[in-house]
């Protein structure tokens, strides 16, 4: 091999080793997948325990997707520290929901003051774009079906104002967030793909 | 051809750094695989012709280092990747 072979060769196998790592994203799929079921059921379960005060309900979905967003940002900032290095990929997704988790602060502070306003609906069709936006970035059509999904979903939801939120968020987040998610985490081929 | 990229260890500091928004010490140091006092020489090197920003900050009371590619940098991969590519092809 002459030089100018051994020099491509060096940059092929360095830009190989830094490929994505898409498991932490499906990490946090499956995460927020299974809390927001989780917190619908609990919510659908005992109606009363949030009809007792004024703002019990909100603070529920305000307080623990909040500590929700703590848990992910610091999972996320071990994961970059443990692999060293920061790809453009994850960095354009970081930024994506960074956007998505200061757009739900502000619908729930918008909701907290309008009382009219009900916060499920625009934070679900958000949360659908941003979906299909990974989806597509990532080049993954599960999480971009899964987003799709979603959007007909709160589409249909506009239509039908009478229908159960509780049961809209079950149902949307499962197919929106936690089938995508653990099928990512499940993938082929160590769920790396190019960076 | 550009001098600074004819080296083996700057050359995978850069390649790396073109793949990657940012990258850490260590992580140059294992794709390197060179000492931490070559791996500094090399990252000093680039970041004097402005190919490489470096910053340092304390993460839980340890100094950490993380290396950036500059516009420069990018631009000077590509005319040195353009020109291997050049050569390879005309044997």
């Amino acid at each position: 091999m002459n030089s100018t072979e051994q020099q491509i060769e060096i940059i092929n196998s360095v830009i190989k080793s830094t490929k994505e790592n898409l498991k932490p994203l499906s990490v946090n799929f499956i995460f927020w997948g299974f809390l927001i079921i989780a917190m619908s059921l609990f919510n659908y379960a005992f109606p009363s325990l949030f009809q007792s005060a004024q703002y019990s309900g909100l603070l529920f979905w305000t307080v623990l997707p909040l500590i929700g967003m703590i848990l992910t940002v610091y999972y996320n900032i071990n994961i970059r520290k443990k692999t060293g290095y920061e790809t453009y990929l994850s960095r354009v997704i970081k930024i994506i929901w960074g956007v998505f988790n200061l757009s739900w602060i502000y619908i729930i502070a918008l909701s907290f003051t309008l009382k009219s306003f009900h916060p499920v609906p625009p934070i679900l069709f958000l949360l659908s774009i941003i979906i299909i936006i990974t989806g597509l970035i990532i080049k993954f059509k599960p999480i971009t079906i899964g987003g799709v999904f979603l959007t007909i979903f709160t589409f249909y939801l506009n239509f039908n104002p009478g229908i159960n939120l509780l049961l809209v968020n079950i149902v949307g987040v499962f197919l929106g967030l936690l089938v995508p998610g653990l099928s990512l985490f499940y993938s082929k081929s160590d769920n790396k793909s190019d960076g | 051809m550009d001098k600074l990229l004819f080296n083996p260890i700057r050359l995978k500091i850069i390649s790396s750094l073109i793949n990657n928004s940012e990258c850490d010490f260590n992580y140059l140091k294992k794709i390197t695989e060179s000492t931490q006092g070559n791996l500094s020489i090399q990252l000093k090197k680039l970041k004097e012709e402005k190919y490489i920003h470096i910053e340092k900050r304390f993460s839980n009371n340890y100094p950490k280092t993380s290396c950036s590619i500059t516009e420069k940098g990018k631009i000077k991969f590509e005319e040195f990747f353009t020109n291997l590519i050049t050569l390879k092809d005309n044997g």
